[in-house]
């Protein structure tokens, strides 16, 4: 006993130097460039001589919600490789872990280390004001990604780039009834994303508003899935078994649902895309190449590719330029042949 | 005699937590520009008042012996009550006493269960926490914006400590709510019968104590502090929304024990969550500093710095108690205490 | 001498009965509320319906609650379950295509037991407090399995290994047979050999079976690998059943099913004595739950509040005290 106790503290001691080590090692790096960035932004320091005379680095600060799908993957990838390739910028990342007090608590870091403009993507609309106005206080700009926030004062944040997700509700609706006839009855199931999350609030919200105006389309069943493949998959089964062959479309809030859905379909013995009809929002790549193996009727695309759109809004803000209040993302509805053609060039 | 020892295992784990929190804490200055700042340590108070007061709640059940996993969901839901009356234009103070009756029935209740019909407090608190989530989806399933003047002047009050650096309102609830705590704990015959029925609940039974009523009210207590939590967080979020703070639970458990605290109930110190919020927050504003960790490895990092943390800790204690042994081993026979953690893992 | 065994018997008997009843009231439930719920037909060569869904969806939680049962019984408990599915779906699947399909299989249960070796260890050897060694694997195992899929859903076409967790054989899904091996397996250690033993006394007693020569130790280190490896096959079942691999949601709080279907079978959360059929009728007992709450069309967002009504309404049920004053009470109305 005694024996493993002291094999073990020596192991311990061994672990905890060989971190503090690497810790180190692994910092020195970034923590020169951290120095270089703070001395900068007090505009102190003479820039340093590698920088070719020009301007100083621009620090970004981005605080991301985590990394809970796909989807913000491809948003994460496209900050980074749009600012980790440019030598103008300097980005600091930070992930949340889904929790809007870690992104608090990021965005107070960001201004404690004095960076040059923050990006946040915020895991919910409510909740930013007295943050957001310590930004201000301190002269930071903020640009808000893929959602916006509700502030009783518009100039707390700069820009906001990103989508519109009732649109993509109605988008979503209307495609479903332009391809299968506005005068067909079709009964509706709807896999919710995470209950209270606001892209499932808005995008049922959307789609609910066109659904509604059409009395031959009916939403029977609606039930949340948590955005994931597996409840995605386990819902739809048991609506089958309670509704069967009395469902004629799914309209699900995200892809990854969709996909789950459509395993259920093909193993109650029903060909998804053609005996069921199914709509998705996001255009994630496995969805295109559901659509083209006929599986999956439409996608409505929400672009998470919002690095270049960011990049250009903090460069005109730099100059200057007054920015539109809401930068729109680009994006589009894809189904049949559109889609097939689209998808050699999705990237995510 | 055996009484003083108790007290000194409980010191070394406390004592150790702190030197690893100043050396955490060193680590992070050395390391990062702009750390070693006056407002980068009150924002760990600040931005964790909410966690503070929850977690020095839930230390008393945890000292019972037993376990409130509803915490977290009591104060999303007091967030959100608080939010909806707010809105519907209720006075702001009225709000806040109506949220703390809230908590006070609700832990009642859950005591109430657990002492009454004996169910394991896991599953009581278990059903606790889906139920206020649940509760606050049937109130919205929106978030909402507190525009309250009350609430956003309490908000954005700052009271400046050292220069222009300032801490919040929250910060001094919290701290009052850690210095009562302490008081009650060891200065009140209450206080003593928390330990006493951690210890052995049947010894207390036997000692006389009124083990019913003291159990109903440490959940009862750890309710309160859980909407006075929610109080204090919806102070700092300024809205209300049902997934706010999802897993918090566990957060607070990691923090009790952390400071120090058994989970088997019967030893702690209340000065202990309050360093294990700390000690966390350390860590977390570490892996912000260090601001180029991809999620996944955010996850690791804070994972392996807890881990280490931990681990520290128990080598600490583990060498000490040893020595202990050794040494009383030579002159008298070794006492009870210092057996008792001997054969690991409680 | 067999009045005791009478005795154990009939307390077994209660402790299993009341799962059975919540099972048995729920399925009631259905007949009458929910049509076509017991319908069961046999469609491309085996059957179908709501039940065997029922069966087939169960059948993750279940062998992670038998893994638990054990942890459990030895007083603790592992909050890492969930983790460790995900990093076992994301082992097996990422190495598909690499290596063939039973060494992906057997990597991800190597993963599994090493998970279970290292909550063991801090347990066991460090004496780190259960939730807290746990909660460490909890959070970065979750990162790990993030890091191995590098936080995209990995899918993969192998028909082979999708027959693991949405196969069928002799008419029944195939995972339900993997839970039910698992079942049998760990009874037999309980049941049969001496290592069942000691698994229900250093739960009792701690301090006496050491003195009766259990190296206690060794067997919290065993059962904690016991629920690594069964979260392993969880995770094996889960990423199999629809193809891939989630890292960031696959067993995002499994953990809470699995020790509630340990509770509601009857294991006390104080450690000592086990019951795994108890366990196994809890898992029913959530999944049935959880199928009925979808099929009747309750909105999601009172499903919660749904299932702590149950829980507490189940818990009461097995309370001996909240029968006794319920009996009390009744006895009370009809005198007066």
């Amino acid at each position: 006993m005694f024996k493993f106790k002291k094999s073990s503290f020596v192991m311990t001691t061994v672990l905890a130097v060989g971190l503090l080590l690497s810790a180190c090692s692994g910092n020195a790096a970034n923590n020169n460039g951290g120095n270089a960035a703070t001395n900068a932004g007090t505009e102190t320091t003479a820039p340093a001589p590698e920088d070719k005379g020009s301007d100083k680095k621009i620090v970004l600060g981005f605080s991301q919600i985590g990394a809970e799908s796909g989807w913000r993957d491809a948003e994460t990838q496209s900050i980074k490789d749009t600012f980790g390739s440019d030598a103008q910028f300097e980005l600091k990342f930070s992930d949340a872990q889904q929790k809007q007090e870690n992104q608090i608590k990021a965005i107070r870091t960001f201004i404690s280390q004095k960076v040059d403009a923050i990006a946040l993507a915020p895991v919910v609309e409510s909740g930013w004001e007295t943050v957001l106005e310590e930004a201000k206080a301190a002269n930071i700009p903020v640009f808000l990604l893929d959602r916006t926030v509700k502030v009783s004062d518009e100039s707390l944040y700069t820009s906001f780039i990103g989508s519109d997700f009732v649109l993509e509700g109605q988008n979503a609706a209307k495609t479903m009834m332009e391809l299968l006839g506005a005068d067909k009855q079709v009964n509706i199931v709807e896999l919710q994303g995470t209950v209270g999350a606001s892209a499932a609030n808005d995008r049922q919200k959307g789609f609910k508003e066109i659904v509604d105006g059409n009395p031959n389309y009916k939403i029977i069943k609606s039930q949340s899935g948590d955005f994931t493949r597996a409840k995605g998959k386990e819902v739809m089964e048991a609506f089958l078994k309670s509704d069967g062959k009395n469902i004629q479309a799914v309209y699900a809030h995200n892809d990854d649902m969709a996909l789950g859905a459509i395993q259920a379909i093909e193993e109650y013995g029903l060909k998804p895309g053609t005996d069921i009809f199914v709509v998705s929002v996001d255009g994630i790549k496995p969805a295109f190449e559901a659509i083209r193996d006929g599986k999956l009727n439409v996608t409505v695309e929400c672009n998470p590719l919002l690095g270049p759109q960011l990049k250009q809004a903090i460069l005109d803000f730099k100059e200057g330029k007054t920015l539109e209040k809401w930068i729109k993302s680009d994006e589009d509805v894809y189904f049949g042949q559109k889609a097939i053609d689209a998808l050699p060039n999705r990237l995510y | 005699m055996k009484l003083n020892l108790r007290i000194n295992q409980n010191n070394i784990i406390i004592l150790s937590t702190l030197l690893l929190i100043i050396l955490l804490y060193g680590a992070g200055s050395v390391l990062y520009t702009g750390f070693f700042t006056w407002q980068v340590f009150f924002n760990l108070f600040i931005d964790n008042a909410y966690l503070i007061i929850v977690a020095t709640g839930l230390a008393f059940v945890i000292i019972t012996g037993g376990i409130d996993l509803s915490v977290a969901s009591v104060v999303a839901f007091v967030s959100v009550v608080s939010a909806a009356l707010l809105q519907e234009g209720m006075n702001a103070y009225a709000v806040m006493a109506i949220c703390l009756l809230i908590g006070i029935m609700f832990g009642a209740a859950q005591g109430y269960l657990i002492q009454r019909f004996d169910l394991h407090p896991w599953i009581v608190t278990l059903a606790g926490m889906f139920l206020a989530r649940g509760a606050s989806y049937f109130i919205t399933t929106q978030s909402i914006v507190i525009e309250n003047a009350t609430y956003t002047a309490i908000s954005k009050f700052k009271i400046n400590l050292v220069g222009s650096n300032f801490i919040s309102v929250s910060v001094v609830i919290a701290l009052a709510v850690v210095a009562i705590a302490i008081y009650v704990a060891k200065y009140t015959e209450f206080g003593r019968a928390v330990f006493a029925i951690g210890g052995s609940e049947r010894s207390a039974v036997l000692m006389g104590l009124p083990v019913p009523r003291i159990t109903v009210l440490v959940y009862t207590i750890s309710g309160f502090c859980s909407a006075l939590g929610g109080i204090v967080f919806t102070f700092y979020m300024l809205s209300g929304y049902n997934l706010h703070l999802m897993g918090m639970e566990m957060d607070a458990i990691a923090a009790c024990v952390i400071g120090g605290i058994l989970l088997t109930g019967g030893f702690g110190y209340l000065v202990g969550p309050l360093l294990g919020v700390i000690c966390s927050g350390i860590i977390q504003t570490i892996v912000m500093y260090q601001g180029t960790l991809s999620s996944w490895w955010t996850k690791i990092a804070v994972g392996f710095l807890l881990f280490l943390f931990i681990l520290l800790q128990r080598v600490i204690v583990i060498r000490r108690q040893r020595r202990r042994i050794i040494s009383h081993a030579a002159g008298k026979p070794a006492p009870n205490g210092g057996d008792r953690r001997a054969p690991a893992s409680v | 001498m067999s009045s005791i065994r009478k005795q154990a018997a009939s307390i077994m008997h209660t402790k299993i009965i009341w799962p059975i009843t919540a099972l048995a009231a729920i399925l009631l439930f259905n007949l009458f509320f929910v049509p076509g719920f017991f319908n069961i037909e046999i469609k491309n060569g085996h059957l179908f319906g709501s039940l065997i869904d029922i069966l087939n969806r169960a059948a993750p939680i279940m062998v992670i609650a038998i893994g638990m049962t054990l942890v459990i019984a030895k007083e603790g408990i592992d909050i890492s379950v969930g983790s460790v599915l995900a990093i076992a779906g994301a082992v097996a699947i990422s190495l598909l295509g690499v290596v063939p399909l039973w060494m992906a299989v057997v990597a991800a249960l190597i993963v599994g037991v090493l998970c279970g070796l290292w909550n063991g260890l801090l347990i066991a050897y460090l004496g780190i407090q259960p939730m807290v060694g746990t909660l460490i694997l909890m959070t970065v195992g979750r990162g790990i399995a993030q890091l191995i899929t590098e936080g995209k859903v990995l899918t993969t076409d192998d028909k082979a290994f999708g027959f693991i967790g949405k196969g069928f054989f002799l008419g029944l899904p195939f995972s339900i047979f993997i839970a039910a091996f698992v079942f049998l397996f760990v009874l037999y250690l309980k049941k049969r050999t001496a290592l069942g033993l000691f698994l229900e006394a250093t739960g009792t007693n701690k301090i006496s079976s050491e003195y009766a020569g259990v190296e206690p130790r060794k067997i919290y280190l065993f059962v904690y690998i016991v629920c690594g490896l069964c979260a392993a096959i969880a995770g094996l079942l889960v990423s199999s059943n629809i193809s891939s691999a989630d890292a960031n949601n696959a067993g995002l709080w499994i953990e809470l099913d699995a020790i509630l279907a340990v509770v509601i079978g009857g294991t006390s959360m104080r450690g000592g004595r086990f019951f795994l059929a108890g366990t196994v009728i809890g898992a029913l007992f959530i999944q049935s739950l959880t199928t009925t709450i979808y099929s009747m069309g309750v909105p999601p967002e009172r499903i919660m509040v749904v299932k702590a009504i149950v829980v507490i309404v189940v818990s009461l049920m097995q309370s001996d005290r909240f029968r006794r004053v319920f009996q009390q009470k009744n006895k009370q109305a009809v005198a007066g």
